[in-house]
């Protein structure tokens, strides 16, 4: 908190209106940023996993990677400044200057955020940093240049309007995408008005579909869920810096086979035989490989649905389906409302079963909707479930009968770490019900920690929608380097089974076995599943009353206290008042985190009681 | 949203004659760059006219969506021709009687530079940020050394700026998104014919915008002072007879150096297109992808971001990637460069579907950091290599008296052979296509590029000299039988085997 008072000081000390609200904006958005840069900051969050086993990382580490927020600190401070200074028209200056002030802002909290981390995780840190004496001084010298330009600007009149709309955008740009995620945020946020992407669109260059594409990614909530989810492991680092690893062929460097070069499809092909135990060999020609799986969800909107038309989705789900069928194919998606109430007809809570399937069905045909076909993420997210092999083949029956594609993304399927619980990919069915209409879609960003490698596969027996699928493989073509080291990765099953899963999954275990203890023990009601990176947790009795503006009321506490967590309508979820907290985390990191969380949820507690008694008392 | 290119909205109405609005049979083939795969054998305009492919769609798979056959149906026809070289593909030892690929726009001739570049130690750097989600418009190490790159070979008169760079994976993603942000469905930008034809396939797919062409002719009539000379007044008039076809053009696409003619725009050209471009309130996309490939004079070419003063900044975006430059298809990294911060974040909005792995991000920073390694070594060896070969195939044809337009870009002569038809259809042009890939030589036809007049060829010569020598013998047999078999009507149909897909 504390930390953002040094930049706000010379703020009164300016005293400049302009500057001030320019530097807020900036500050603000750093500001929040660092807030939220609490649990689920990927590039924070990645290497700590490693630390369950052996928890020897060097001190080095911790403090290195508390410097990634920012991609800034690669800029070189100098040679910005001069291109900016001594080339740019006048109105560019402040923007170079407002970088600057940014990247000092930026730096100086960072240290101190550095501090405060090394007083609690690592004593000895040895790495210098400027005093904070240094570092106003060379604020307060930016903010006076920064006063200066703007006054001569203001002679020039309009030469600075035009640049003033996107500043916030600009502010987040030079920062990295973790800023930008907050910026996304903050419509949605009463009281952090300052920032209005809304008002960034309305451009009279983009046509309106791109203002749409611009709105919906700004203000979407799902990108910074994306961050959560994707750890990255010490050993994975080891195997991919193998020197076998840097082969270059022509081939390589030469256009590919669209569909993925047919080393890598083969391969792929080897490994998902392998490891969804499919019964008969896969054949690498249904084999599509693309630049994530987003890609591939977005190119089989594209082929199996025409505008308009939709899928049935169990809900709660990844909400960066939504997103996905938005942009490109505008597709819609059918909602089928899980409960979480135990009842006869639903033994457990978010059941999914056949029944509902077909309610929903026939409720959007009823409602004029052309349904092509059903999405199944299995094992689920967020809810963790891993679907039976029975309702695995009801779902597929019902498909079925109604002559509906499934998409079934199983991007989870190595991240089931209970020993007890058996996932069963759909590949692995003896006969599939309707093969032409099923479609497979696995990727290494989840299983293998790898979100940045830009990896997702399609697995369909139809041929018709793997070419139709191809025909994208130009605008979500892979890196034959990148196909390269992908295929070795896969092809390396001594390390994936002795060292690679085993250690994954056991770290997995331990993070979830230690996040459930402290949630039990805070009497907090959570699916307790097997699998994935995430747990589902029941926040309800937190909220008064049990409404999703409560909902977003209560993330917003979270994140004042530096935690993100993913809230219940992301997904879609019908009831007010559940979250997803992601574990796949180092220990000292989670520990941090629940603390923090059980902070907000006892002042949460105290608000609750505020509330109660101002109302019994105004009756 | 989506229009889908069915009969109704492929009806004349929007499918206007000369200046026609990008039929989608009718380039088809083009669609992948190794335009080898021409084969435009069942869409050739005149044959399918507006009924082509949708007749031909209605047909078969029950499982995809309208707009989903159509989207399969390009990968179909692209995939014929590539097919046909693959499964006999030229080998030296393996395959000496295979088919030689003269016709995909490849630089084969620095490889081992290439290699050896790639291979260094500190191109092999792992760390988490490279594994985990990016941001999105590109890391930005690499952001910012693409504004220093960019900023120094193009001789931009002020360094470009990281924050207005874009990172995706390849130029075809950068047609892809900026014809979906800047364009409503069913909307049109201007292209110069003939050009690059894939651009119809990657504006097509998920943006659904048609091109508009605006042909160019090899007669030099006029105010031309060059075959295939692109002038404003061309542009007002494919413009004009677009607006009174009410089809809404928000574009112009340039390809600088131009793919296939080879033509490099004087600054005073690109200026005048730039004017006619903001006079009209239109986008210019200027594909750049050929910048560094200009073996002769390299100093005569002008990037559009070397202009002092862009008549209208907003509405330029550049584009360039490593692909020709350097000689790297295969690795998938495209950039924009664009002044205008809506287009920047809209496209980056869509980048999501159009990353680039980390790791590869990495090792083209440290490329493009190389200076000494390019100015050095790469470029000038590059550039000897594509002279010299250039020169051996331009001898090649002087010597069977083939006219060719050539001006020392890029990787392709743009050859005439009008006059081995038999008749100026593009029947007999793909007869002849047929011709030399049954005498196992890949070139891409003149109508893959839309050209509109038929005979014209894409002879691509940046392969090595063995294989440049074999592929030229083998053009001279069939034009030297031409004269011969030209009385009766060819055999030689290659292949219909449409049995199984690649």
């Amino acid at each position: 908190m504390e930390s953002a008072l040094p930049a706000a000081g010379f703020l009164y000390w300016v005293g400049a209106g302009t500057v001030a609200y320019v530097a807020l904006r900036i500050s603000y958005s750093l500001f929040t940023a660092l807030r939220v840069w609490g649990l689920s900051h990927e590039a924070g969050v990645g290497p700590r996993l490693g630390e369950w086993a052996g928890s020897s990382q060097p001190a080095e580490a911790e403090t290195q990677s508390m410097s990634h927020p920012s991609d800034a600190v690669h800029l070189p401070w100098g040679q910005m400044g001069s291109q900016g200074l001594g080339n740019q028209g006048v109105h560019t200056q402040p923007m170079e200057m407002m970088l600057h002030l940014k990247q000092a802002i930026e730096k100086h909290m960072r240290q101190l955020a550095t501090r405060h981390q090394q007083q609690d995780l690592v004593p000895e840190d040895k790495r210098p940093y400027q005093a904070p004496g240094e570092q106003e001084a060379l604020l307060g010298n930016l903010m006076y240049q920064l006063v200066n330009l703007l006054q001569s600007g203001a002679t020039d009149g309009p030469g600075l309007q035009p640049s003033c709309p996107s500043l916030d955008v600009k502010g987040d740009a030079g920062g990295g995408q973790w800023q930008w995620a907050q910026s996304s945020r903050q419509p949605a946020q009463p009281g952090y008005q300052l920032n209005d992407p809304e008002a960034t669109f309305v451009s009279q260059h983009l046509s309106r579909r791109g203002i749409d594409i611009s709105a919906s990614y700004q203000a979407s909530f799902q990108d910074y869920k994306m961050y959560q989810g994707d750890k990255y492991h010490e050993d994975e680092n080891t195997l991919l810096s193998q020197s076998d690893m840097n082969v270059i062929e022509d081939v390589l460097l030469q256009y590919p086979d669209w569909s993925g070069h047919p080393f890598l499809r083969e391969e792929v092909a080897r490994f998902l035989t392998c490891y969804c135990k499919v019964p008969a060999q896969l054949d690498p020609e249904n084999v599509v490989v693309l630049n994530g799986c987003s890609s591939v969800f977005s190119t089989l909107a594209m082929v199996l649905c025409d505008p308009g038309e939709a899928f049935l989705t169990p809900t709660p789900f990844y909400g960066g389906f939504v997103f996905s069928s938005g942009l490109y194919s505008k597709i819609e998606l059918i909602p089928v409302h899980l409960d979480s109430e135990s009842t006869d007809a639903n033994p457990c809570p978010f059941q999914l079963t056949v029944d509902k399937l077909e309610r929903a069905l026939l409720e959007s045909t009823l409602a004029g909707k052309k349904v092509r076909g059903l999405i199944l993420i299995n094992p689920q997210n967020p809810l963790g479930d891993v679907y039976s092999r029975d309702l695995l083949e009801e779902c597929l029956g019902f498909a079925k009968r109604y002559n509906l594609h499934v998409i079934i993304d199983e991007i989870y399927m190595l991240s089931v770490f209970d020993d007890s619980v058996t996932f069963h990919s759909v590949l692995s069915m003896e006969s599939l019900p309707d093969p032409n209409r099923t479609h497979v879609i696995w990727g290494t960003s989840k299983d293998f920690g790898i979100s940045g490698f830009r990896f997702g596969v399609l697995y369909t027996h139809n041929k018709e929608v793997a070419s139709a699928v191809s025909s994208f493989g130009y605008l979500h073509g892979i890196s034959g380097i990148a196909q390269y080291k992908l295929c070795r990765l896969l092809q390396d099953q001594e390390w994936i089974d002795t060292v690679y899963l085993p250690t994954y999954r056991s770290r997995l275990q331990k993070a979830h076995r230690y996040i459930t203890k402290k949630l039990k023990a805070l009497g907090i009601p959570f699916l307790n599943r097997g699998s994935g990176l995430y747990i589902w947790i029941n926040l309800q009795v937190y909220l008064d009353p049990c409404t999703f503006e409560e909902e977003l009321l209560l993330h917003h506490h979270f994140l004042d206290n530096k935690l993100m967590l993913s809230r219940g309508k992301t997904y879609t979820c019908k009831e007010p008042g559940w979250f997803r907290i992601v574990f796949a985390d180092k220990p000292l990191r989670l520990k941090q985190a629940m603390y923090r969380f059980y902070q907000v949820l006892e002042e949460q507690k105290q608000r609750l009681r505020v509330k109660q008694l101002e109302s019994t008392q105004r009756e | 949203m989506f229009t889908l290119p069915q009969k109704e909205s492929r009806a004349p109405a929007t499918c206007p004659g000369p200046t026609s609005i990008q039929d989608l049979d009718s380039n088809s083939g083009d669609d992948l760059e190794r335009e080898c795969s021409r084969k435009p054998d069942r869409k050739l305009p005149e044959d399918c006219g507006a009924s082509g492919p949708t007749a031909m769609l209605s047909s078969d798979s029950s499982c995809l969506s309208s707009r989903g056959r159509v989207i399969k149906w390009f990968w179909d026809s692209a995939e014929e021709g590539y097919r046909t070289y693959h499964m006999d593909e030229y080998d030296e030892d393996k395959n000496p009687s295979g088919i030689i690929n003269l016709g995909t726009s490849e630089n084969k001739l620095c490889f081992d530079l290439l290699s050896r570049r790639l291979s260094q130690s500190d191109m092999l750097r792992v760390e988490p940020s490279l594994l985990q989600y990016p941001d999105w418009r590109g890391h930005l190490f690499l952001r910012e050394e693409v504004a220093r790159f960019l900023s120094f070979y193009c001789k931009s008169p002020n360094p470009l700026k990281p924050d207005n760079v874009v990172v995706l994976n390849g130029c075809a993603s950068l047609f892809s998104t900026l014809a979906t942000v800047l364009c409503e469905a069913g909307e049109a930008f201007l292209i110069p014919a003939p050009y690059y034809g894939a651009i119809t396939q990657h504006v097509y797919l998920y943006g659904n915008v048609r091109l508009v062409c605006v042909y160019l002719d090899s007669e030099v009539t006029g105010l031309d002072t060059r075959p295939f000379q692109l002038t404003v007044e061309k542009l007002e008039m494919a413009l004009q007879r677009a607006n009174s076809e009410g089809v809404k053009v928000k574009g112009l696409i340039l390809i600088n150096p131009h793919n296939p003619l080879g033509d490099i725009y004087s600054p005073g050209e690109l200026r005048d297109y730039l004017e006619f471009a903001k006079r009209h309130e239109l986008h210019v996309m200027v594909d750049e992808v050929y910048m560094l490939s200009v073996f002769e004079k390299p100093a005569a070419y002008r990037s559009v971001l070397s202009l002092e003063g862009l008549p209208d900044p907003q509405r330029t975006h550049v584009m360039w990637a490593t692909s020709k430059d350097f000689g790297m298809s295969g690795l998938r990294f495209g950039t924009l460069y664009t002044e205008n911060w809506d287009v920047a974040t809209a496209v980056a909005s869509l980048c999501r579907y159009h990353g680039l792995s980390g790791l590869v991000q990495y090792q083209m920073a440290q490329l493009l950091r190389d200076r000494d390694w390019i100015n050095q070594v790469y470029l000038p060896e590059n550039h000897a290599r594509l002279k010299a070969a250039h020169a051996y195939v331009a001898g090649e044809l002087r010597a069977l008296g083939i006219p060719f337009l050539s001006r020392g870009a890029g990787f392709f002569i743009w050859v005439d052979l009008r006059k081995f038809l038999p008749e100026a259809t593009f029947k007999a042009e793909m007869l002849l296509w047929r011709q030399f890939l049954d005498n196992k030589v890949l070139l891409s036809c003149g109508q893959t590029f839309e050209c509109k007049e038929p005979g014209w060829f894409r002879l691509v010569f940046s392969d090595k000299a063995h294989r440049l020598r074999l592929g030229m013998q083998r053009v001279r047999q069939v034009l030297e039988g031409k004269s011969r078999v030209a009385e009766e009507p060819s055999s030689c149909q290659t292949q219909e085997p449409r049995s199984q897909r690649r």
